[in-house]
């Protein structure tokens, strides 16, 4: 049995990873990539030789932060693995392990630090191929080096996509326009409150300006107030419709890159039961907990984006907080450090607010017609949840809608399509989403080659 | 106000007692304490399995395979008109089933319960290992034999409870959910029931009541005095991705736990009875309200038996483990009816009563209108443990 399991090697847990290791805690780190870095530092694969990888002043810290992980040899480092269930057994966890380091793990304590993933839209066209999400197009770019297709539109409320618009430019890619909904007096309104409190943390908001400054000079149309309609195309993406000034424009593209948020990762906190709540603005499940990053059920702590999105430098904060709790708990460490952490975790608040308030696609969220499919594992549309959630009483839960019409019963379990019928559901009752019981989480987190479980 | 009948519990069973009863005329209410199908009738492997089931075979319960055979030839025609009883597409297959042999000795013993089953009226009948393969191409070259019944199959666990809601709510019967059972004791010459809805107490009357509360119903009982003998079983089930449809029948295995079959949608659906494990509570208890763990070596000991028959299925994955609790019975057979020490308390409950649940549903009702067991099931009374409530003092 191991003192350690951390799930997930982006910057909450190897964070996390530097207070227990040096707390002399025997850790285990698995993560489904195969190398650590997290999303947002998605490493090239070991072969590939790239130049200036992400270079930028504000990847510094999670550079080096990465570079300590990498090679600290205490470490117990199981990439290319994915945990697929989670269980607590009397004092302690059983991790069910698939993949290349495939089998059980027991823990005293484990930290979920999954991260989150991009919110799937259901809107017309959407499962054309070409038709990404921004973090796809992202991935394949930090890691494979490989432009998605081009020309490329980028669309939706979240400014991670000025981001992705600079990244592709410096890979050389033609970027036909940036789409954003909200328009500017939109979302000046949104995030004054928090600007004068987000102006301690400067930097990401620096490199908005430079990344908007950048985007002209390429030239490429940066439309605030475009709404994506849909998309089309004869077996493949071949343009965006969007409203602009009350009319309906076409944009030709090869692929369309799009961003209404992230979701956190909730399926393994849901599978052990640990208490969770409707996350804002863009919606999903973050995982509940206190001050010390435990969450509701002992033992078990979460850090990062599962526990709200709210950008790398709260993952290393909250990574850090947990990674003392957890010495602390296991009572192998002198309480120090954790103010100072607590304190930095603090300070960033005012720039997530100020993010999500930015980022908050509520009155400009796309429509979907009725043919639009909410579920793409089984092929279900918005017409048929509508007309399996008429026929039940109006308090029916999730998972009274799914197991009338399979809306996630697929590959994916729901992670796709939960949050758009929890926020239908919400809709009908006039409640809100949290009032609104979601789909029971269970084993494999990720479905599992049945060869590999009989072995 | 005294209600004629309240049933506890909106599983199966309670449904189908309460359309029964509704069409009636005795508008019975129903109290669920979730949501209606949120039990085992919603988390089954839906086998409507009529043969005499693996663990009849087992060394010393030879006696209730014949028994369980009458009530399955009548489970046969209650499913075979249940479509057209509630007026509605309700995914039910019965295009056969095949209970596997592997071995000599399986082969031995599904020909001796071929004879038996024959004897008491039950057509089935023995394929060898090639015939067996004609209906299955993708079997495994060493099964050996298999016992066939043209009429077994499956259904979806996850429409029936529900269809039978809305038909008894549309004949009169009143269902509620998020109404929990705390307290039911007797009342004068009927019962007085305790009831938790959203955060309020309130407590009706009714002159019968029927317990309709699955793996609760022991420990409900418990509470009031009375000895039911059924014990927890807590199972497993898996599901994989979709593929071809290629199995339109129900396999079992006469030497191993093992139920399979492929759903409308291509999934496959394996399980046959492997153990989970249930959650404890403080005092060491199982807790009837918590899902079980999953036992990691039955999950792969499940899956194993099931590549073994089937080896096309080492190619798919599985995407949903799920556990559920069930009960069996000191003797393995339903316990269904009137509680002897408790006049106007009926029961229904033990195991494969997903198979059974739409027929007990019908007699239970029966013996209530008529005021009498029916005689069909005569066998499965109650009344046959009466002797372990011998020194309960009525309340
Ligand atoms: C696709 C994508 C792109 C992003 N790009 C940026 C960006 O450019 N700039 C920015 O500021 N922010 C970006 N973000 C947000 C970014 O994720 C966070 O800022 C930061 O990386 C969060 O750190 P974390 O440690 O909480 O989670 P992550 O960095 O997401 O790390 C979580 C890790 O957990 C692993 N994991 C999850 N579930 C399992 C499981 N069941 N088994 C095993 N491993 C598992 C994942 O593989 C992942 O490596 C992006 C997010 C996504 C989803
Ligand atoms: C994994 C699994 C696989 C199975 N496979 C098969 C199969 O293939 N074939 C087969 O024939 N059988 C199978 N069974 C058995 C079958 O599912 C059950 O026998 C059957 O569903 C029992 O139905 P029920 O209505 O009695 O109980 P349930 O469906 O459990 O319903 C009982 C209801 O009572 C409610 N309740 C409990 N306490 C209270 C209270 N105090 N107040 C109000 N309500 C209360 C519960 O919430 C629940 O909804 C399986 C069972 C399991 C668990």
């Amino acid at each position: 049995m191991i003192d350690i399991a951390i799930i997930g090697g982006g910057p909450a847990g190897q964070a996390a990873a530097r207070q227990t290791l040096g707390a002399g805690l025997s850790t285990t780190m698995i993560d489904e990539q195969a190398r650590p870095g997290g999303q947002i530092l998605r490493q090239p694969p070991a072969a590939f030789a790239v130049k200036g990888w992400m270079a930028g002043r504000l990847y510094r810290p999670l550079r080096r932060l990465l570079a300590q992980t990498e090679a600290d040899i205490r470490l117990d480092w199981r990439g290319g693995t994915s945990v697929a269930g989670i269980e607590r057994i009397e004092d302690h966890f059983r991790l069910t392990l698939s993949g290349a380091h495939g089998g059980t793990l027991l823990a005293r304590r484990v930290l979920i630090a999954a991260g989150c993933y991009d919110m799937p839209v259901a809107m017309p066209g959407w499962t054309l191929p070409g038709v990404m999400s921004a973090g796809a197009v992202q991935t394949l770019l930090k890691s494979q080096q490989v432009v998605a297709g081009q020309p490329i539109v980028l669309l939706g409320s979240h400014p991670l996509l000025l981001v992705l618009a600079t990244q592709l430019l410096d890979a050389g890619a033609e970027v036909a326009a940036v789409l954003m909904p909200q328009t500017y007096g939109r979302m000046a309104r949104a995030v004054l409150p928090y600007l004068a409190g987000a102006i301690f943390t400067p930097g990401p908001l620096i490199a908005a300006g430079a990344a908007m400054a950048r985007l002209r000079r390429a030239g490429v149309p940066m439309m605030m107030g475009a709404r994506p309609i849909g998309f089309t195309g004869d077996g493949r993406l071949e343009a965006v419709d969007y409203a602009w000034r009350g009319q309906v424009q076409r944009i030709a593209a090869q692929a369309a890159a799009v961003s209404y948020g992230f979701l956190p990762q909730s399926d393994l906190p849901r599978q052990i039961g640990a208490a969770v709540r409707w996350a804002r603005p863009a919606g999903g499940w973050e995982t509940v907990c206190d001050g010390a990053m435990r969450s509701s059920i002992p033992g078990l702590y979460v850090a990062g984006e599962t526990t709200g999105v709210a950008g790398a430098d709260a993952a290393m904060a909250e990574g850090e907080i947990a990674g003392i709790a957890m010495a602390l708990d296991a009572g192998v460490r002198p309480p120090s450090g954790m103010a100072r952490a607590q304190a930095r975790r603090a300070r960033l608040q005012p720039f997530i607010d100020l993010l999500r308030a930015a980022a908050d696609p509520g009155e400009v969220w796309p429509q979907a017609t009725p043919e639009t499919l909410l579920c793409r594992c089984e092929d279900i549309s918005v017409a048929q949840v509508e007309a399996t959630m008429a026929q039940l009483s109006p308090m029916a839960d999730a998972s009274a809608v799914k197991h009338r019409c399979r809306i996630g019963m697929g590959l994916c379990q729901g992670r796709s399509c939960e949050h758009a019928l929890v926020r239908r559901i919400a809709a009908a009752r006039g409640c809100d989403p949290d009032a609104v019981t979601p789909f029971r989480m269970r084993f494999p987190a990720r479905p599992i080659p049945i060869d590999e479980i009989i072995g | 106000m005294t209600h004629e009948v309240l049933i506890i519990g909106g599983g199966l069973l309670g449904c189908a007692a309460a359309w029964h009863l509704a069409r009636a005329g005795l508008a019975p209410r129903l109290i669920e304490a979730r949501g209606i199908n949120a039990g085992a009738s919603g988390q089954n492997a839906g086998s409507l399995h009529f043969q005499i089931e693996r663990r009849f075979l087992e060394p010393g319960a030879s006696g209730q395979g014949a028994d369980i055979v009458r009530l399955n030839r009548l489970a046969i025609e209650e499913w075979a008109g249940l479509e057209e009883q509630l007026s509605r597409p309700l995914d039910i297959h019965m295009h056969g089933g095949l209970m596997l042999a592997e071995s000599e000795a399986d082969l031995a013993l599904l020909a001796s319960k071929v004879a038996r089953e024959n004897e008491l009226g039950l057509p089935t009948q023995l394929l060898s290992g090639a015939e067996a393969r004609d209906l299955v191409p993708r079997l495994a070259p060493h099964v050996c034999g298999a016992a066939w019944l043209a009429r077994e199959g499956h259904a979806n666990p996850r429409i029936l409870a529900d269809a039978f809601a809305h038909a008894a709510r549309a004949s009169g019967a009143v269902i509620e959910t998020d109404s929990r059972l705390l307290d039911l004791h007797r009342d004068g010459h009927g019962w007085q029931a305790t009831i938790e809805q959203a955060g309020q107490i309130s407590t009706a009357r009714a002159r019968h009541v029927i317990l309709a509360t699955g793996h609760w119903t022991a420990r409900i009982a418990a509470r009031m005095g009375l000895n039911i003998p059924l014990y927890l079983a807590p199972l497993m089930m898996s599901v994989t991705d979709r593929t071809a449809p290629f199995l339109p029948y129900l396999i079992q295995h006469v030497g191993k736990r093992l139920s399979m079959k492929q759903t409308d949608d291509g999934n496959m659906v394996i399980g046959g009875g492997w153990a989970s494990a249930p959650q404890r509570m403080a005092d060491g208890m199982p807790d009837l309200d918590a899902p079980p763990h999953l036992v990691p070596d039955n999950l792969r000991a499940n899956l194993a038996v099931a590549a073994s028959v089937l080896p096309c299925l080492r190619g798919r994955s599985l995407i949903r483990s799920w556990t559920g609790m069930t009960c069996i019975s000191a003797d393995q057979l339903p316990v269904v009816g009137q509680v002897p020490a408790a006049p106007g308390l009926y029961i229904a409950a033990g195991g494969s009563m997903f198979t059974l649940g739409p027929l007990l549903a019908r007699m239970l009702a029966r013996s209530i209108i008529e005021r009498a067991m029916p005689e069909e099931i005569a066998l499965f009374s109650a009344a046959r443990f009466a002797h372990l409530n011998a020194f309960v003092v009525p309340s």
